[in-house]
Formats: structure tokens, sequence, C-alpha cells
């Protein structure tokens, strides 16, 4: 057990800024201390609660490929002037985090992608869709006329 | 070796050989096969064996690596199909990439295609209406074009035919002007759907809202479990290819089942260059083929030829078959080969909301979509300062929403516990466009493919007619709206090029006439009659249903010709 903690208290503490992250990147350069970061942004905002959060889901890789594959060049270095200026939070508190997110506009471009990738993530993920919002991947009827229950 | 040549020939000679596998290839190959014929289809894609080669039909969203967004590397590379409804994570690979296969716009036209076995019956959307003669008697009753030689008596028992087979869902509508046909149970109108239905024909005396026609399995007869078919399961994830045979397509419908007879011989990654002509015998002997993958030069015989290699395609080829009798083009006496390309416009939407009937949402999912509203403009008269009309999809929905303004456990508590919005509404024009000589296709005189045919050069374009029947499609939408009831209205125009429609036609049109059409009543070449030509190339006019069943109709119809005049050795 000692070991255990011993090894998470050096991994957390770690400096990470030279190793490759988790996923392989085409396009765009991020580390791990930028993995571990985005981790807790996905996280600030879908935390656990009941049910498991935006980490958990691993939200942040996602949002790192489609950052990766799917943005503009032009979109993707101000995403990463916007990691970059997020670095400052890094660690924080939840509370802490969650004002700084807050305080940036919803045209920030990196504010946008973070969170529009992170609900995305969210909604499509595995654990939402077979739990929450169940998606029906053969729903063998249509009604056009379904009474909502009251 | 003189031997081996003869044996070598008689290797590479069929009875019939068919140029296409899509949705009108595959029915002239099940019909020849059928009748006994040995048959050779040629595509110029990889093959595509139903449900095997359908990579992603059974993914869940989540494991699409992108969620079904294509990289912005792929959308940059491809501007013109990714244009495409369709064209996304799950079925891209059906589609022809922009580099693969270029061609020449001299105006701009989104040619969207699909170069594989079941070429774009894998992809098409599925709708399926009849011609009547308000549609075949257009040109000569409006003075455009040229008058079609035929009438819906020609073709009446072909679409009895092959509706049987393909299985098409629709409810008996009693519309003169969309006759009905032997159908499957419709899918239902949705309550929206069917409140629209009720003020557009209580308001608008002649004007319908129907449900949608389409090539779905709603109640699968025997024919279609003898196919592998089952019942449509309502997913409409259609384009990935149907693991149930759901809806039509070659690869799950005609190819199988002409394999079956024994007769076919099937041969993927064959391009062809040209249809080889005798002219000692003054017929078509056969088919020049590259191989897409070795680029190997080889001629296969036969002796009736049916051209389905799609509209342009067709026309493509037949341009691209020179001999001292046909100098500019197989069968191309008239000068007629290649002009007289029209399309369906397809460019203005208009949407609204509607407030009513909140006590109700959608179950499931419509794999016909909706609506249908046929054409009522023009139809029993000439009544505005334009040519012909539009039909129109109509289709309601209700979706549920999230305010996802917030960040953290409030947005999470969002999502998870959507509501219901009121109901959206939206629709969509298919305008007849009037076939013209100045819309032409034609080989281009410099450039080639990497199989040594010459590009395809496309000149295309809308005109005034098109123009003011868009803004009469979306002034008399409009009204109708309004008098629903529907509040917000929204019209759009889009800027799309043609061909974005995915409803090219013409290039080697129909007439009575061989001085100013390409095929006669039966599809024949006119001076080259062992030929057949059943796919959109054949359209004189384009009237506004989608067009496939016709082709499939055409196509069962030309075989059942052809095979009567082989036996009278008339061919």
């Amino acid at each position: 057990m000692f070991i255990m903690a011993g090894g998470i208290m050096i991994a957390t503490s770690c400096d990470f800024s030279s190793k490759a992250p988790s996923i392989q990147l085409n396009n765009v350069k991020l580390n791990l201390d930028d993995e571990q970061l985005l981790s807790e942004l996905v996280e600030t905002i879908i935390p656990k609660t009941d049910s498991p959060g935006a980490k958990e889901l691993n939200l942040h890789l996602f949002v790192m490929k489609m950052l990766d594959d799917c943005t503009s060049p032009e979109d993707q270095k101000k995403f990463l002037e916007g990691l970059k200026a997020a670095e400052k939070v890094k660690g924080k508190s939840a509370e802490e985090q969650l004002a700084y997110l807050k305080a940036l506009s919803n045209e920030d471009v990196f504010f946008n992608i973070l969170k529009r990738r992170t609900i995305q993530g969210y909604k499509n993920s595995e654990y939402v869709m077979k739990n929450k919002l169940i998606y029906e991947l053969v729903p063998g009827r249509y009604n056009g006329a379904a009474k909502i229950d009251a | 070796m003189a031997n081996l040549n003869i044996d070598s020939e008689k290797n590479r000679t069929y009875d019939a050989i068919v140029i296409g596998s899509g949705i009108s290839g595959g029915w002239s190959a099940k019909e020849l096969c059928e009748k006994g014929l040995k048959t050779l289809v040629l595509e110029r894609g990889r093959d595509v064996q139903h449900v095997k080669d359908y990579p992603t039909t059974n993914l869940y969203p989540w494991e699409f690596e992108h969620r079904n967004e294509l990289p912005y590397a792929v959308q940059q590379e491809n501007p013109i199909v990714n244009r495409c409804y369709a064209f996304h994570e799950d079925a891209a690979h059906f589609f022809v990439k922009d580099k693969e296969h270029p061609y020449v716009q001299e105006k701009p036209f989104d040619w969207i295609r699909g170069y594989q076995v079941g070429g774009k019956s894998l992809l098409w959307a599925r709708q399926t209406q009849r011609w009547s003669d308000f549609d075949f008697e257009g040109p000569a009753r409006d003075g455009f074009a040229v008058d079609w030689p035929i009438r819906y008596k020609d073709i009446k028992p072909w679409y009895d035919h092959v509706e049987r087979f393909a299985g098409i869902s629709g409810n008996k509508d009693g519309l003169p002007e969309l006759p009905d046909g032997e159908f499957l149970p419709g899918y239902p109108l949705n309550v929206v759907e069917k409140y629209f239905k009720e003020q557009v024909e209580s308001k608008f005396p002649g004007r319908k809202v129907i449900s949608a026609r389409c090539a779905h399995l709603s109640k699968p007869n025997q024919i279609h479990l003898d196919q592998g078919r089952v019942q449509c399961q309502n997913r409409t994830l259609c384009q990935r290819g149907c693991p149930f045979g759901g809806y039509f397509s070659s690869n799950a419908s005609t190819l199988p089942w002409a394999a079956k007879t024994g007769n076919l011989t099937m041969r993927p990654n064959s391009v062809v260059h040209s249809i080889l002509y005798d002219e000692s015998k003054g017929k078509a002997v056969g088919v020049k083929v590259i191989d897409r993958e070795t680029k190997e030069e080889m001629d296969f015989y036969a002796k009736v030829i049916f051209v389905n290699a799609a509209a342009l395609n067709s026309t493509l080829i037949l341009l691209n078959s020179k001999s001292n009798r046909f100098q500019n083009g197989l069968g191309n006496d008239s000068g007629a080969l290649g002009k007289y390309v029209a399309f369906h416009n397809y460019s203005a939407r208009i949407s609204a909301q509607y407030e009513g009937l909140l006590e109700y949402k959608t179950d499931g999912r419509n794999p016909a979509g909706g609506g249908y509203i046929p054409r009522f403009r023009n139809l029993h008269k000439q009544e505005t300062d334009f040519l012909r009309g539009y039909a129109a999809g109509f289709g309601a929905y209700r979706s549920s929403w999230s305010d996802e303004s917030a960040v953290g456990s409030d947005l999470k508590n969002s999502i998870l516990s959507p509501k219901y919005g009121i109901w959206g509404v939206g629709s969509h024009m298919m305008g007849e466009t009037i076939p013209k000589e100045s819309n032409f296709v034609a080989l281009d005189g410099q450039q080639k493919d990497e199989w040594g045919i010459p590009l395809l050069k496309i000149s295309v374009d809308y005109d005034e007619n098109d123009s003011k029947m868009k803004k009469d499609y979306l002034d008399t939408m409009e009204e109708m709206f309004t008098k629903a009831g529907f509040k917000n209205i929204q019209r759009n125009e889009s800027s799309q090029a043609p061909g974005l429609d995915i409803h090219e036609m013409g290039g080697a049109r129909m007439g009575k006439d061989p001085k100013t059409s390409v095929l006669n009543s039966w599809h024949q070449i006119h001076a080259c009659p062992n030929v057949y030509v059943t796919d959109g190339a054949s359209m004189t006019s384009t009237s506004t249903q989608n067009p496939s069943l016709t082709y499939m109709a055409f196509s069962a119809r030309a075989v059942d010709h052809a095979v009567n005049e082989l036996k009278k050795g008339n061919i």
C-alpha cells in the first residue's frame, strides 16, 4: 500500500512535459502534461456525480483526437494558445477551474472547442448511450403519434 | 497459338454484357440471367459483397473514431463529394473521392459517384414513385425536348414487375399523377405530417400530401425472404449497407439473385473503355476493358450489350466508342449524344415550427422519411410563366433538447434530462429542369484518366425557368405553411451546383426520330440495335419523380425485348 501510494505521489508530482501523450497525435503537439490538464478541464465541464464524469470516460482523449484530426490549423493554433493560458489553473480546485472557464467567452476558440467536443463525446459515449440517453441501433418500429407520458 | 487465341476469345465470349452493376445494371443482369443468358457484368470499382463488405454497418456512434465526422484534411481534399449529405465517416468508403476520378467542369457541377459493385444503389435515398402520362406527355404538351416514344401503358407492367421483387412500401393514394403500384404497407405520416396533409387538402384543392413511397420491406413477401432479405428494422443507417437487406440494393437483391442462376459472371475492377463496333456485321460485338489495377487491356464479346454505367458515364462510354462508321461516338448520327442533359432542381428548402400537438412525439424511426407532395403546378394545364413544376418532400420532427449554456454539474444534469421542444417542419423542392442542347457533356480534347480514357467535360447550368420555379415553390410552400399555422417560416435558397441532386439525366435520350435522338422506344441505339441503354442517360425529360424505380422498369422491359429479338434473329 505504501508503495502504491508512493507511486501515485511520484506520478502526480513528476514533470511530464517531455513525455508523449497516451494517444498518437499526427498534427498537433501535446505532451502528457497537456493531457493531464485537459483531463482536469473536461472533468470540470462534466464532473463525476453519482455517475461517471468526463475524465473517467476518457473525454480528454476524445477532445485531443478531434483537435488533431477534425480541426483547422488556425483553430488548432488558437486552441493550443488557450490551453497554454489555462496552465495557471492546472492542479487547482474544481471551483477555481470552473471560475476560470466561466470567465472565458463563448467565442473563445479554445473554450468553444473544449466544451463542444466534451459535450459531444459525453453524449456519444458508450456509458451515456447505454445507461442514460439510450441509443437504439435497431429500433424495429416507428410510431408517428406516440403519446408523451405526462 | 491460333487455337489458344480462339480458346481465349471463346472464354471471353458471353451471351450478354452488362456495363455497370448499380441499380439499373443489377436489374439488367438479373433479368438476363433469369432468361438463361450467360451474362458478364463489368463493374469498374471493387467488389462489395452484401453484409460482408459493409464494415460500418453494426457500429455504435461511440465506435466511430470521430463520431461520424470526417477529418478536416479529408473534407478539404474533397470539396465536391463533401457537399453530399451522406458523405460521413460511416459511408465515405462508398463514395468516389475528388482526386481519384477528376472531370472537367466548364460550369460548376457536383458529380457524386459510387464506384463499386452495387454502385450508388447502396447509397440512394430509396424514394420510389412511378411516372404517369402527365410526365411522359410533358415534352409534347409543353413543346420542349422531343416526344417520349413511350407512354405509361408501355411501362406499367414493368413497374409492377420490378416493384414486386424490389419491395416498395406505399399507400394506394388513387392519384392519376402518381400511379399506385404493387405496394407493401406504407409507412405512416406522423401526427404533424398528418395535420399538414389535412390542412393542405382542405384549403388547397388539387394538392396532396401522402406518405413517401420507398424501397423498404415494411412487410416482406415470400419473394423477398427468398432473396435472403427480411423486414426493415427502422435503423435509417442505410448508407452503410443494410445487414437485413431492409432496403433494395443491387448487392442485397438483384446481383445475388442473378448469381443463383449460374449464368452470372461478375468482373469487378473492369473499366470499360469503349464498345466495339463491327462494320461488316453492322452491330456491336463486344466491349474493350482496361483492368483497373493492372491496366491490362482486354476485349469481351457478346450478342447484346446493356449500358448501365449511370447517366454521364454511359454517355461517356458511347462518346468514346468511335469507329469508322460512328466517328463522333456510337449511335451518334443525330449529334444529340451528350446533349440535352438535365437534372432535378433541389436548390430551395423551407422550414418552420409548429406549436400544436405537443402531447405527441415520434417513437422509433421512419425509413420513408415522412411525406411527399406530388407535383400539382402546371399539372393539368399551363398556369404559370414557367414550364413544368416540382414535387416536394415534407417532414415533421420533434427532437429533444437540453440547455447547454452552463459548465459543471448543472450542464451535466441538463444534458441528462432533455426536454421536448416544439415541432420542426421542413420541405425541399424537386424541380423538373428542361433538357437543352446547351446543357451537355463531351470528351475533353486533351486530358485523359489513368486508364487512357478522355476526361468528361461537363457544361450544365440552371436557367431562368429554374429561377422562376424556385421562387414559385418558396412562395407556394410559404403560403401553405402559413395557412397551416406554422410559425417562424424560413426560406432557404442554396446556391448548390447541378449534380448535387444526384439525379443527372439524359445524354443519350430516347425519341421517335433517329435524327433527334439516340435511343428508340425499346432503349436500343437507333443505328446499333444490339446495344441498349437503360439508365439515366436514356431520359428524354426529367419530370419530378426520383428516377431509380423507372430505370429498374426500363431495364427489365428492355431485357425482355432484347431476348425476344435475339430469338427472332433480329439482333
